[in-house]
């Protein structure tokens, strides 16, 4: 039972990492109806840049984030512009998948040979420190991991929901015709929105080089993970995907503790399939329109 | 139809070139076969050649071994050579790639007509490229392919340059740990077991020993390559309070093993990882090295040791490569060992061919850098790793007696301590 429990706490508080990562890609398809397939490299393109800034200039990961951010942004409006806006407007979303994967393929091949094709971590003083809490270990990392993730969900939300550009977002995604007709300029948005995508994946990154080791090839584990989560809460719903998040990651570590680990891996995919066959639109997604 | 003109044209031409190939290899074969005879004393080079991982998964341990090779190629060279000939190494790269291993050992063997092979990094690769040599009659001395498939092939010409196959590289710890007075002993124990055939293994011998001991086994996972997050692993191990913890590990899951540990605050009596705690910079910079103390590996080489040339060989490294004796990567020392064993050959037996190589030493006990050596039938090694142990920072070895620099910390101390 101890176990259990102990497998619980660190399973929700990694499950807000995820779902930080999660939101930009749903965010990213919400807006733009493009399936972002790098949005795991650029999670760990992250994670290397958060490296290097703690190991050349002793920069905590955490204290990076603003650097990492505008970095991120500036490749994710970088990545709309130069490889998503000139693909022809009918299509758009099937090649997208072709596209955003050769970006992914991009960002690793940079990775490659910029850092080698081995294993880093970023350990911090406080990297393997834990609070106890009634005898059970709360982790340092994660829980600031778990905390950052709600801070940032929290701006992001604040964005969509209370200025100017999140309502030209959220209108974009419920109806781009109308929205373009009301004098939202679709195309800025676009960018703007793959750029914030971009930046969830530049906070993320700090946190799960944290609390991972990674190498160039570790996004594909990241989106497929990513993808089950965003199908999971409904393609384009931000809190969609972070309930999902938390979902399946403290579902595997229900399932690591009482069954096996080795079964823990499965329990994404086992609930995605159970989801896509009772609910095919996720458990927040609509049929007809996208939903914030 | 221009293009299947085209199509058919090329089909042709590789028809031809692939005759040609076939006729010249038969050729290159018949004249090779049995590999260099030269008389000895003769003044022509003795060229060495093997493939190499530069590129690709192993790229890291390949250029270690190339650095062993190439570091044995110019000590032997500065004095004098192998019977007065000077070592040439003709060195290739793999890509990590079981099919251009087997194309780079044809090439070296035919085309190159080298004198002798050494083999290349990992049992993967080990495998496909011996039966290359198997079919030319070269030996094949081979640093870095341990696995139970590399042996299972049962060839006579291949030599496994470590102490001891890979997956009884553990057995040790359990010598050990059955040799303590049996109120020290651990009473129970913890198996944490990667699957890949260089991990369990290693911990499934130990638990044998251990069980038919009388040590209870209180808990065992065998975890997927893939497992990142060790956790609920860990959370279990805690729940089950071993006196020991055995960790059939490679390199990142046993620092995220230890890792996991600190962070759930548990540290049992004993602790032993069968790799990733043996690699003297990683380990404790992942971990911290404050973490290290107490933790057990198993090794071969290690600095300081006073087997034959080892002082010569990390001095020489040093000297050519930089860093310090610390820095030396095992398989460095397990190439360079392959070029000791080449010269013992040849002192003993005043020939230097590969038919003379392998029945040499398949009779007796060879003396290198990572002890005395000998072999089975098959290749595999019937010697014994070495138990290290992580104490003040550093890797130490503790046993046997006969090697021991140290006397084994036990209980382990708390993490940080």
């Amino acid at each position: 039972m101890h176990a259990l429990i102990q497998g619980v706490i660190l399973g929700i508080l990694t499950g807000g990492v995820y779902a930080l990562m999660a939101s930009g890609q749903t965010l990213i398809f919400g807006i733009m109806k493009v399936v972002n397939l790098a949005q795991g490299a650029m999670v760990i393109m992250a994670s290397y840049l958060a490296y290097q800034l703690f190991t050349s200039f002793g920069l905590d990961p955490f204290l990076a984030i603003p650097v990492t951010t505008v970095i991120m942004f500036g490749l994710g409006v970088g990545v709309e512009l130069l490889f998503l806006r000139p693909l022809r407007r009918e299509d758009k979303s099937e090649l997208s998948l072709l596209v955003t994967f050769a970006v992914a393929l991009l960002i690793e091949g940079f990775l490659s040979v910029s850092w080698g094709t081995t294993y880093r971590s970023i350990n911090t003083g406080y990297a393997n420190s834990s609070w106890t809490v009634a005898g059970y270990q709360i982790t340092v990392v994660r829980f600031w991991a778990f905390a950052l993730s709600l801070v940032a969900l929290g701006l992001l939300f604040w964005l969509l929901n209370r200025t100017r550009f999140g309502r030209a977002v959220r209108a974009t995604v419920q109806n781009p015709e109308s929205a373009r007709l009301l004098g939202v300029e679709a195309q800025r948005v676009s960018a703007l929105g793959f750029g914030l995508g971009a930046a969830t994946a530049a906070a993320a990154g700090s946190v799960y080089g944290l609390l991972y080791p990674f190498y160039s090839g570790s996004h594909y584990d990241l989106i497929s993970r990513l993808l089950s989560i965003v199908v999971l809460g409904g393609l384009g719903s931000v809190g969609g995907a972070v309930i999902a998040a938390v979902i399946v990651s403290t579902s595997s570590a229900i399932v690591a503790a009482t069954i096996s680990p080795a079964w823990s891996e499965m329990t994404f995919f086992v609930i995605l399939i159970l989801v896509l066959l009772i609910r095919p639109q996720g458990l927040f997604g609509s049929v007809s329109r996208g939903a914030i | 139809m221009l293009q299947s003109n085209r199509l058919r044209r090329r089909s042709g031409a590789v028809v031809v070139t692939a005759a040609l190939a076939l006729v010249l290899g038969a050729c290159t074969s018949a004249s090779n076969n049995g590999g260099a005879s030269a008389s000895p004393h003769s003044t022509t080079p003795l060229v060495i050649g093997a493939s190499i991982s530069l590129t690709g998964d192993f790229a890291d341990s390949g250029k270690a071994v190339q650095r062993g090779y190439d570091l044995w190629a110019q000590e032997v060279n500065a004095k004098g050579g192998v019977l007065g000939r000077q070592v040439q190494m003709k060195l290739v790269d793999d890509a990590s790639s079981p099919t251009q291993v087997v194309s780079n050992y044809q090439n070296l063997i035919n085309r190159d007509k080298v004198d002798l092979v050494f083999g290349p990094f990992s049992s993967l690769l080990t495998v496909p490229a011996s039966q290359v040599a198997k079919r030319y009659a070269y030996s094949f001395l081979e640093p870095a392919g341990g696995g139970p498939k590399v042996f299972a092939q049962n060839l006579d010409n291949l030599f496994f340059v470590q102490p001891a196959p890979v997956v009884k590289s553990g057995d040790v710890f359990a010598d050990w740990v059955l040799s303590l007075p049996a109120d020290q002993q651990p009473k129970t124990a913890a198996y944490t077991e990667l699957d890949d055939p260089f991990a369990s293994p290693i911990a499934e011998n130990i638990r044998a020993r251990f069980e038919a001991a009388g040590i209870k086994t209180v808990y065992k996972e065998v975890y997927p390559a893939e497992t990142q997050d060790f956790s609920a692993i860990m959370s279990k191990v805690v729940a089950a309070n071993p006196d020991v913890l055995v960790g059939g590990t490679q390199n990142e899951d046993a620092y995220a093993q230890v890792k996991t540990l600190v962070q759930l605050k548990f540290s049992p009596k004993f602790m032993f990882l069968s790799n990733g705690a043996n690699s003297p910079l990683e380990f404790p910079s992942k971990v911290g090295a404050q973490n290290t103390q107490g933790i057990m590996s198993a090794g071969d080489w290690f600095p300081g040791s006073t087997a034959f040339g080892s002082d010569a060989f990390a001095a020489a490294y040093i000297k050519t490569y930089g860093g310090s004796a610390d820095t030396i990567d095992n398989s460095s020392a397990e190439a360079f060992a392959c070029g000791q064993l080449i010269e013992a050959v040849a002192t003993k037996t005043g020939k230097i061919d590969n038919a003379t190589i392998i029945s040499s030493l398949h009779q007796g006990t060879w003396p290198t850098l990572l002890g005395d050596l000998s072999w089975g039938p098959n290749g595999a090694p019937s010697g014994s790793f070495n138990l290290i142990q992580w104490q003040g920072g550093k890797l130490v070895p503790v046993f046997p007696a006969a090697i021991a620099k140290a006397a084994p910390i036990y209980p382990k101390p708390n993490w940080g301590g």
